[in-house]
Protein backbone atom coordinates (compact mmCIF):
# COMPACT_ATOMS: atom_id res chain seq x y z
CA UNK A 1 0.00 0.00 0.00
CA UNK A 2 1.11 3.19 -0.78
CA UNK A 3 1.91 6.58 1.87
CA UNK A 4 -0.90 8.83 2.27
CA UNK A 5 -0.12 10.97 5.05
CA UNK A 6 2.90 10.55 7.60
CA UNK A 7 3.93 12.82 10.40
CA UNK A 8 6.95 13.03 13.08
CA UNK A 9 7.05 14.65 16.86
CA UNK A 10 3.49 16.45 15.73
CA UNK A 11 2.92 18.58 18.86
CA UNK A 12 -0.46 21.28 19.02
CA UNK A 13 -0.57 23.60 21.82
CA UNK A 14 -3.54 25.93 22.40
CA UNK A 15 -2.60 28.44 25.06
CA UNK A 16 0.08 26.80 27.82
CA UNK A 17 -1.99 23.29 27.08
CA UNK A 18 -0.09 20.92 25.12
CA UNK A 19 -3.00 19.11 23.69
CA UNK A 20 -1.52 16.91 21.62
CA UNK A 21 1.93 15.19 21.34
CA UNK A 22 2.74 12.12 18.60
CA UNK A 23 6.04 10.85 17.51
CA UNK A 24 5.00 9.32 14.73
CA UNK A 25 1.86 9.46 12.35
CA UNK A 26 1.42 6.91 8.81
CA UNK A 27 -1.47 6.42 7.15
CA UNK A 28 -1.29 4.39 3.44
CA UNK A 29 -3.75 4.60 1.07
CA UNK A 30 -6.93 2.20 1.39
CA UNK A 31 -6.27 1.84 5.59
CA UNK A 32 -8.59 2.22 8.07
CA UNK A 33 -7.24 3.78 11.65
CA UNK A 34 -9.12 4.05 14.86
CA UNK A 35 -7.68 6.69 17.38
CA UNK A 36 -8.40 5.78 20.48
CA UNK A 37 -7.42 7.37 24.09
CA UNK A 38 -9.23 8.69 26.88
CA UNK A 39 -10.98 12.60 26.86
CA UNK A 40 -8.09 14.91 26.43
CA UNK A 41 -5.38 13.00 24.72
CA UNK A 42 -5.78 14.51 21.69
CA UNK A 43 -7.79 12.48 19.16
CA UNK A 44 -10.07 15.36 18.25
CA UNK A 45 -6.81 17.83 17.58
CA UNK A 46 -5.41 15.25 15.35
CA UNK A 47 -8.27 14.59 13.44
CA UNK A 48 -8.15 18.51 12.95
CA UNK A 49 -4.83 18.72 11.80
CA UNK A 50 -4.82 16.10 9.79
CA UNK A 51 -8.31 17.71 7.86
CA UNK A 52 -5.86 21.12 7.40
CA UNK A 53 -8.07 23.22 9.97
CA UNK A 54 -5.03 23.64 12.04
CA UNK A 55 -1.11 24.07 11.92
CA UNK A 56 1.18 21.63 14.58
CA UNK A 57 3.04 23.66 16.39
CA UNK A 58 5.79 21.93 16.51
CA UNK A 59 6.51 18.79 13.95
CA UNK A 60 5.87 17.81 10.16
CA UNK A 61 3.09 16.25 8.88
CA UNK A 62 2.72 15.71 4.69
CA UNK A 63 0.09 14.59 3.01
CA UNK A 64 1.07 12.14 -0.47
CA UNK A 65 -2.47 13.06 -2.05
CA UNK A 66 -3.10 14.38 -5.90
CA UNK A 67 -4.90 17.63 -5.50
CA UNK A 68 -2.94 20.81 -5.19
CA UNK A 69 -5.68 21.65 -1.91
CA UNK A 70 -5.76 19.04 0.07
CA UNK A 71 -9.12 19.99 1.72
CA UNK A 72 -10.55 19.02 -1.49
CA UNK A 73 -9.78 15.59 -1.07
CA UNK A 74 -9.79 15.18 2.89
CA UNK A 75 -12.91 16.01 4.88
CA UNK A 76 -14.09 15.89 8.51
CA UNK A 77 -17.08 15.14 10.06
CA UNK A 78 -17.18 16.43 13.41
CA UNK A 79 -18.54 15.12 16.28
CA UNK A 80 -21.50 17.55 16.75
CA UNK A 81 -22.57 18.32 13.29
CA UNK A 82 -22.86 21.66 12.20
CA UNK A 83 -25.31 22.34 9.32
CA UNK A 84 -25.86 25.68 7.10
CA UNK A 85 -29.51 27.36 7.39
CA UNK A 86 -30.62 25.89 4.38
CA UNK A 87 -32.15 23.12 2.93
CA UNK A 88 -31.26 19.17 3.37
CA UNK A 89 -30.35 19.36 -0.46
CA UNK A 90 -28.64 22.27 0.03
CA UNK A 91 -26.24 21.26 2.95
CA UNK A 92 -25.74 17.45 1.27
CA UNK A 93 -25.20 19.32 -1.96
CA UNK A 94 -23.04 22.06 -1.01
CA UNK A 95 -19.27 21.07 -1.46
CA UNK A 96 -20.37 19.63 -5.20
CA UNK A 97 -21.26 23.50 -5.50
CA UNK A 98 -17.94 24.81 -3.92
CA UNK A 99 -16.73 22.82 -6.63
CA UNK A 100 -18.08 24.17 -9.53
CA UNK A 101 -20.18 20.70 -10.24
CA UNK A 102 -23.85 21.82 -11.41
CA UNK A 103 -25.80 18.42 -11.72
CA UNK A 104 -26.20 17.37 -8.47
CA UNK A 105 -29.06 15.53 -8.66
CA UNK A 106 -28.16 11.76 -8.83
CA UNK A 107 -25.37 12.29 -6.22
CA UNK A 108 -27.35 13.56 -3.98
CA UNK A 109 -29.44 10.54 -4.38
CA UNK A 110 -26.59 8.30 -4.11
CA UNK A 111 -25.17 9.98 -0.61
CA UNK A 112 -28.72 9.78 0.79
CA UNK A 113 -29.72 6.56 0.29
CA UNK A 114 -26.06 5.48 1.49
CA UNK A 115 -26.67 7.02 5.09
CA UNK A 116 -29.96 5.32 5.20
CA UNK A 117 -32.51 7.98 3.90
CA UNK A 118 -34.95 5.67 1.80
CA UNK A 119 -37.08 8.12 -0.01
CA UNK A 120 -34.29 11.44 -0.42
CA UNK A 121 -36.43 13.38 -2.54
CA UNK A 122 -39.14 13.62 0.10
CA UNK A 123 -35.71 15.12 2.54
CA UNK A 124 -34.82 17.44 -0.06
CA UNK A 125 -36.77 20.60 1.36
CA UNK A 126 -36.46 19.81 4.71
CA UNK A 127 -34.92 22.85 6.70
CA UNK A 128 -31.63 22.26 9.09
CA UNK A 129 -33.89 22.39 12.05
CA UNK A 130 -36.49 20.28 11.04
CA UNK A 131 -34.09 17.27 11.86
CA UNK A 132 -33.43 14.77 15.07
CA UNK A 133 -29.69 14.62 16.11
CA UNK A 134 -29.17 10.72 14.52
CA UNK A 135 -31.02 12.85 10.94
CA UNK A 136 -28.60 15.78 10.83
CA UNK A 137 -25.17 13.28 11.74
CA UNK A 138 -26.63 11.31 8.57
CA UNK A 139 -27.28 14.57 6.67
CA UNK A 140 -23.90 16.01 7.91
CA UNK A 141 -21.78 12.50 6.89
CA UNK A 142 -23.79 12.34 3.50
CA UNK A 143 -22.30 16.12 2.83
CA UNK A 144 -18.68 14.49 3.07
CA UNK A 145 -19.41 10.94 0.99
CA UNK A 146 -20.94 12.87 -1.79
CA UNK A 147 -17.58 14.39 -2.63
CA UNK A 148 -16.09 10.79 -2.70
CA UNK A 149 -12.79 11.91 -0.50
CA UNK A 150 -9.49 10.10 -0.62
CA UNK A 151 -9.50 10.55 3.45
CA UNK A 152 -12.25 10.49 5.42
CA UNK A 153 -12.24 11.76 8.86
CA UNK A 154 -14.94 10.75 11.29
CA UNK A 155 -14.90 12.03 15.22
CA UNK A 156 -16.69 10.14 17.12
CA UNK A 157 -19.39 9.84 14.99
CA UNK A 158 -21.88 7.77 17.15
CA UNK A 159 -21.89 9.47 20.14
CA UNK A 160 -24.73 11.46 20.02
CA UNK A 161 -27.10 9.51 17.81
CA UNK A 162 -29.67 6.71 18.66
CA UNK A 163 -29.17 3.18 17.40
CA UNK A 164 -30.76 3.03 14.04
CA UNK A 165 -28.73 6.09 13.60
CA UNK A 166 -25.72 4.46 14.51
CA UNK A 167 -26.35 1.75 12.58
CA UNK A 168 -26.78 3.19 9.29
CA UNK A 169 -23.71 5.67 9.60
CA UNK A 170 -21.39 2.19 10.38
CA UNK A 171 -22.92 0.90 7.09
CA UNK A 172 -21.86 4.14 4.99
CA UNK A 173 -18.63 4.11 6.55
CA UNK A 174 -18.15 0.29 5.94
CA UNK A 175 -19.27 0.96 2.34
CA UNK A 176 -16.79 3.78 1.70
CA UNK A 177 -13.69 1.38 3.18
CA UNK A 178 -14.98 -1.36 0.69
CA UNK A 179 -14.29 1.34 -2.07
CA UNK A 180 -11.29 2.13 -1.06
CA UNK A 181 -11.46 4.98 0.42
CA UNK A 182 -9.03 5.80 3.82
CA UNK A 183 -10.41 5.88 7.48
CA UNK A 184 -9.57 7.65 10.13
CA UNK A 185 -12.09 7.87 13.19
CA UNK A 186 -11.67 8.59 16.68
CA UNK A 187 -13.44 6.69 19.00
CA UNK A 188 -14.18 5.82 23.07
CA UNK A 189 -17.00 3.03 21.38
CA UNK A 190 -15.62 -0.27 21.78
CA UNK A 191 -18.91 -1.41 19.54
CA UNK A 192 -18.22 1.00 16.96
CA UNK A 193 -14.05 -0.20 17.31
CA UNK A 194 -15.48 -3.84 16.16
CA UNK A 195 -17.83 -2.49 13.93
CA UNK A 196 -15.43 -0.55 11.59
CA UNK A 197 -12.39 -2.41 12.76
CA UNK A 198 -9.03 -1.25 10.97
CA UNK A 199 -5.22 -0.45 12.87
CA UNK A 200 -5.44 1.14 16.42
CA UNK A 201 -3.21 3.78 17.54
CA UNK A 202 -3.71 4.90 21.21
CA UNK A 203 -3.64 8.19 21.94
CA UNK A 204 -1.90 10.10 25.19
CA UNK A 205 0.02 8.68 28.10
CA UNK B 1 -70.85 74.36 51.63
CA UNK B 2 -68.65 71.01 50.68
CA UNK B 3 -71.81 69.65 48.59
CA UNK B 4 -72.37 72.88 47.28
CA UNK B 5 -68.88 73.05 46.37
CA UNK B 6 -68.91 69.83 44.97
CA UNK B 7 -72.26 70.49 42.57
CA UNK B 8 -69.93 73.35 41.51
CA UNK B 9 -66.85 71.63 40.89
CA UNK B 10 -68.16 68.38 39.16
CA UNK B 11 -69.87 70.00 35.80
CA UNK B 12 -66.36 71.88 35.30
CA UNK B 13 -64.85 68.97 35.40
CA UNK B 14 -66.85 67.40 32.97
CA UNK B 15 -66.71 70.09 31.08
CA UNK B 16 -62.87 70.11 30.84
CA UNK B 17 -62.93 66.46 30.33
CA UNK B 18 -65.68 67.04 27.11
CA UNK B 19 -63.18 69.49 25.93
CA UNK B 20 -59.90 67.58 25.80
CA UNK B 21 -61.94 64.84 24.24
CA UNK B 22 -63.15 66.86 22.01
CA UNK B 23 -59.57 68.47 21.23
CA UNK B 24 -58.36 64.98 20.54
CA UNK B 25 -60.90 64.02 18.31
CA UNK B 26 -61.00 66.69 16.14
CA UNK B 27 -56.96 65.80 16.15
CA UNK B 28 -57.92 62.47 14.90
CA UNK B 29 -60.48 63.40 12.87
CA UNK B 30 -58.07 66.14 10.92
CA UNK B 31 -55.52 63.46 10.91
CA UNK B 32 -57.99 60.91 9.18
CA UNK B 33 -58.81 63.79 6.48
CA UNK B 34 -54.93 64.69 5.81
CA UNK B 35 -54.34 60.80 4.82
CA UNK B 36 -57.49 60.33 2.90
CA UNK B 37 -57.05 62.99 0.66
CA UNK B 38 -53.26 62.51 0.51
CA UNK B 39 -52.64 66.13 1.72
CA UNK B 40 -49.18 67.15 -0.12
CA UNK B 41 -47.81 68.42 2.84
CA UNK B 42 -48.02 65.28 4.27
CA UNK B 43 -46.80 62.46 1.87
CA UNK B 44 -44.27 65.10 1.07
CA UNK B 45 -43.08 64.68 4.94
CA UNK B 46 -43.57 60.90 4.60
CA UNK B 47 -41.60 60.31 1.60
CA UNK B 48 -38.79 62.33 2.58
CA UNK B 49 -38.30 60.73 5.46
CA UNK B 50 -38.64 57.16 3.59
CA UNK B 51 -36.36 58.04 1.30
CA UNK B 52 -33.42 59.89 3.20
CA UNK B 53 -33.41 56.75 5.90
CA UNK B 54 -33.20 54.65 2.31
CA UNK B 55 -30.53 56.33 1.27
CA UNK B 56 -28.82 56.42 4.66
CA UNK B 57 -29.19 53.13 5.37
CA UNK B 58 -27.52 51.83 1.87
CA UNK B 59 -24.59 54.30 2.57
CA UNK B 60 -24.04 52.50 6.18
CA UNK B 61 -24.93 49.22 4.67
CA UNK B 62 -22.09 49.60 2.13
CA UNK B 63 -19.57 50.71 5.00
CA UNK B 64 -20.66 49.07 8.24
CA UNK B 65 -20.91 45.68 7.02
CA UNK B 66 -17.34 45.00 5.08
CA UNK B 67 -16.21 46.73 8.25
CA UNK B 68 -18.22 44.78 11.05
CA UNK B 69 -17.24 41.50 9.60
CA UNK B 70 -13.70 42.60 9.17
CA UNK B 71 -14.05 43.54 12.74
CA UNK B 72 -15.96 39.93 14.28
CA UNK B 73 -13.63 37.72 11.71
CA UNK B 74 -10.75 38.52 11.24
CA UNK B 75 -7.55 39.19 14.14
CA UNK B 76 -5.18 42.24 14.05
CA UNK B 77 -3.66 44.64 16.50
CA UNK B 78 -5.85 47.65 17.26
CA UNK B 79 -8.96 45.25 17.15
CA UNK B 80 -10.06 45.71 20.17
CA UNK B 81 -9.88 49.43 20.51
CA UNK B 82 -11.53 49.97 16.57
CA UNK B 83 -14.23 47.94 18.99
CA UNK B 84 -14.51 49.76 21.52
CA UNK B 85 -14.90 53.53 19.57
CA UNK B 86 -17.50 51.46 17.40
CA UNK B 87 -19.44 50.31 20.67
CA UNK B 88 -19.40 53.79 22.31
CA UNK B 89 -20.55 55.29 19.09
CA UNK B 90 -23.85 53.15 19.35
CA UNK B 91 -24.94 56.57 22.48
CA UNK B 92 -23.50 58.92 20.49
CA UNK B 93 -26.41 61.93 20.91
CA UNK B 94 -28.28 62.70 17.10
CA UNK B 95 -27.78 66.36 17.60
CA UNK B 96 -23.55 66.13 18.43
CA UNK B 97 -23.82 64.00 15.31
CA UNK B 98 -25.97 67.21 13.54
CA UNK B 99 -23.56 69.40 15.02
CA UNK B 100 -20.67 67.61 13.88
CA UNK B 101 -22.22 67.02 10.32
CA UNK B 102 -23.13 70.86 10.13
CA UNK B 103 -19.64 72.25 11.23
CA UNK B 104 -18.57 70.61 7.81
CA UNK B 105 -21.28 71.11 5.31
CA UNK B 106 -21.98 74.56 6.18
CA UNK B 107 -20.66 77.25 4.01
CA UNK B 108 -17.70 77.76 6.17
CA UNK B 109 -17.02 74.61 6.62
CA UNK B 110 -14.39 72.00 4.67
CA UNK B 111 -17.51 70.90 2.61
CA UNK B 112 -18.99 74.14 2.54
CA UNK B 113 -18.75 74.47 -1.65
CA UNK B 114 -21.19 71.20 -2.15
CA UNK B 115 -23.87 73.31 -1.12
CA UNK B 116 -25.06 70.20 1.06
CA UNK B 117 -26.79 71.76 4.27
CA UNK B 118 -29.87 72.27 4.23
CA UNK B 119 -30.59 69.56 1.80
CA UNK B 120 -31.71 65.70 1.55
CA UNK B 121 -28.54 64.75 0.89
CA UNK B 122 -27.01 66.78 3.68
CA UNK B 123 -29.60 65.05 6.21
CA UNK B 124 -28.41 61.31 4.58
CA UNK B 125 -24.86 61.87 5.76
CA UNK B 126 -25.91 62.99 9.33
CA UNK B 127 -27.94 59.67 9.33
CA UNK B 128 -26.10 57.19 7.86
CA UNK B 129 -23.39 58.15 10.44
CA UNK B 130 -25.97 57.80 12.97
CA UNK B 131 -26.40 53.95 11.75
CA UNK B 132 -23.01 53.17 10.96
CA UNK B 133 -22.31 52.29 14.27
CA UNK B 134 -24.82 50.22 15.22
CA UNK B 135 -24.62 47.98 11.86
CA UNK B 136 -20.82 47.30 12.26
CA UNK B 137 -21.02 46.43 15.93
CA UNK B 138 -23.74 44.35 15.46
CA UNK B 139 -22.82 42.89 12.67
CA UNK B 140 -19.09 42.34 14.26
CA UNK B 141 -20.86 40.88 17.24
CA UNK B 142 -23.28 38.70 15.13
CA UNK B 143 -20.19 37.52 13.29
CA UNK B 144 -18.16 36.45 16.91
CA UNK B 145 -21.47 34.64 17.98
CA UNK B 146 -21.26 32.36 14.75
CA UNK B 147 -20.80 28.83 15.73
CA UNK B 148 -17.22 28.13 15.13
CA UNK B 149 -18.47 24.82 13.26
CA UNK B 150 -19.52 26.66 10.17
CA UNK B 151 -15.98 27.63 9.58
CA UNK B 152 -14.46 24.46 10.10
CA UNK B 153 -17.58 22.83 8.41
CA UNK B 154 -17.19 24.81 5.44
CA UNK B 155 -13.16 24.38 5.41
CA UNK B 156 -13.90 20.96 5.33
CA UNK B 157 -16.20 20.57 2.75
CA UNK B 158 -13.34 22.67 0.43
CA UNK B 159 -14.53 26.20 0.84
CA UNK B 160 -11.46 28.63 -0.93
CA UNK B 161 -11.04 31.54 1.04
CA UNK B 162 -13.89 33.29 -1.10
CA UNK B 163 -15.93 31.21 -0.20
CA UNK B 164 -15.74 31.57 2.79
CA UNK B 165 -16.46 34.17 3.40
CA UNK B 166 -19.42 34.55 0.64
CA UNK B 167 -21.11 31.81 2.60
CA UNK B 168 -20.34 33.41 6.35
CA UNK B 169 -21.98 36.17 5.38
CA UNK B 170 -25.00 34.39 3.58
CA UNK B 171 -25.27 31.94 6.34
CA UNK B 172 -25.51 35.60 9.13
CA UNK B 173 -28.40 36.68 6.44
CA UNK B 174 -31.16 37.07 8.87
CA UNK B 175 -28.82 38.63 11.34
CA UNK B 176 -27.88 40.78 9.14
CA UNK B 177 -31.43 41.87 7.83
CA UNK B 178 -32.29 42.17 11.79
CA UNK B 179 -29.06 44.63 11.87
CA UNK B 180 -30.54 46.50 9.12
CA UNK B 181 -34.39 46.46 10.65
CA UNK B 182 -33.51 47.98 13.78
CA UNK B 183 -30.71 50.63 12.22
CA UNK B 184 -33.74 51.88 9.89
CA UNK B 185 -36.09 51.94 12.95
CA UNK B 186 -33.85 54.42 14.83
CA UNK B 187 -32.99 56.32 11.81
CA UNK B 188 -36.74 56.63 10.98
CA UNK B 189 -37.39 58.26 14.24
CA UNK B 190 -34.73 60.92 15.00
CA UNK B 191 -35.39 64.16 14.83
CA UNK B 192 -32.01 66.28 16.25
CA UNK B 193 -29.95 65.22 12.52
CA UNK B 194 -32.75 66.12 10.31
CA UNK B 195 -34.12 69.24 12.24
CA UNK B 196 -30.18 70.40 12.16
CA UNK B 197 -28.84 69.24 8.44
CA UNK B 198 -32.39 69.70 7.27
CA UNK B 199 -33.23 72.76 8.34
CA UNK B 200 -36.95 71.55 8.18
CA UNK B 201 -38.20 73.25 5.38
CA UNK B 202 -41.87 72.27 3.80
CA UNK B 203 -41.59 69.86 0.65
CA UNK B 204 -37.95 69.65 0.94
CA UNK B 205 -36.49 68.73 4.10
CA UNK B 206 -38.99 68.14 6.43
CA UNK B 207 -39.57 64.97 7.33
CA UNK B 208 -42.61 63.25 9.93
CA UNK B 209 -40.47 63.48 13.51
CA UNK B 210 -39.85 67.13 12.12
CA UNK B 211 -43.32 68.29 11.42
CA UNK B 212 -44.65 66.56 14.25
CA UNK B 213 -43.10 68.66 16.27
CA UNK B 214 -43.18 72.11 14.18
CA UNK B 215 -46.85 71.37 13.63
CA UNK B 216 -47.54 70.58 17.43
CA UNK B 217 -45.77 73.67 18.79
CA UNK B 218 -47.74 75.44 16.70
CA UNK B 219 -50.99 73.55 17.81
CA UNK B 220 -51.43 71.92 14.80
CA UNK B 221 -52.30 68.62 16.11
CA UNK B 222 -54.10 67.16 13.03
CA UNK B 223 -51.25 66.85 10.85
CA UNK B 224 -48.95 65.63 14.27
CA UNK B 225 -51.47 63.02 14.59
CA UNK B 226 -51.44 61.82 11.12
CA UNK B 227 -47.61 61.73 10.73
CA UNK B 228 -47.25 60.10 14.19
CA UNK B 229 -50.27 57.08 13.07
CA UNK B 230 -47.78 56.53 9.79
CA UNK B 231 -44.88 56.82 12.11
CA UNK B 232 -46.57 54.16 14.23
CA UNK B 233 -47.54 52.38 11.32
CA UNK B 234 -44.22 52.42 10.09
CA UNK B 235 -43.14 51.01 13.88
CA UNK B 236 -45.18 48.17 13.48
CA UNK B 237 -44.39 46.99 9.95
CA UNK B 238 -40.08 47.16 11.22
CA UNK B 239 -41.18 44.98 14.49
CA UNK B 240 -43.54 42.62 12.43
CA UNK B 241 -40.55 42.19 10.07
CA UNK B 242 -38.06 41.48 13.24
CA UNK B 243 -40.55 39.07 14.44
CA UNK B 244 -40.68 37.28 10.97
CA UNK B 245 -36.55 37.25 10.82
CA UNK B 246 -36.55 35.61 14.36
CA UNK B 247 -38.53 32.91 13.49
CA UNK B 248 -37.17 32.62 9.98
CA UNK B 249 -33.24 32.45 10.79
CA UNK B 250 -33.78 31.56 14.61
CA UNK B 251 -31.64 33.83 15.79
Amino acid sequence: MSLLYEGHDIVQVYGEVQALSLPQFVLHKGEVLALTGPNGSGKSTLLRLLAFLEHPASGKLVWHGNATNPRREITLLLQEPFLLRESVYRNVTLGLTLRGVSDTRQPYKEAMLAVGFQHPDSMAGRPFHALSGGEKQRVALASRLILKPALLLLDEPTSSVDAKSARNIVAAVRECMTAGVSVVYATHDQTLLDALGGREQKLGK
Amino acid sequence: MLGVEGKTFTPLVHAADSGSMNYFSQGFAKAWELLLHMDAATVSAVQVTLGSTFCALCVSLLLGLPFGFLLGYCQFPGKRFLRLISDTLLAFPTVLIGLIVYAFITRRGPLGEFGLLFTVPGMVIGQALLALPIITSWVAQAVENLDPRCRQTLLTLGATKAQLVFLTIRELRYAVAMVGVTAFGRVVTEVGIATMLGGNIRYATRTMTTAIALETSQGEFGQGIALGLVLLLIAFIVNALLVCLKRRGRV
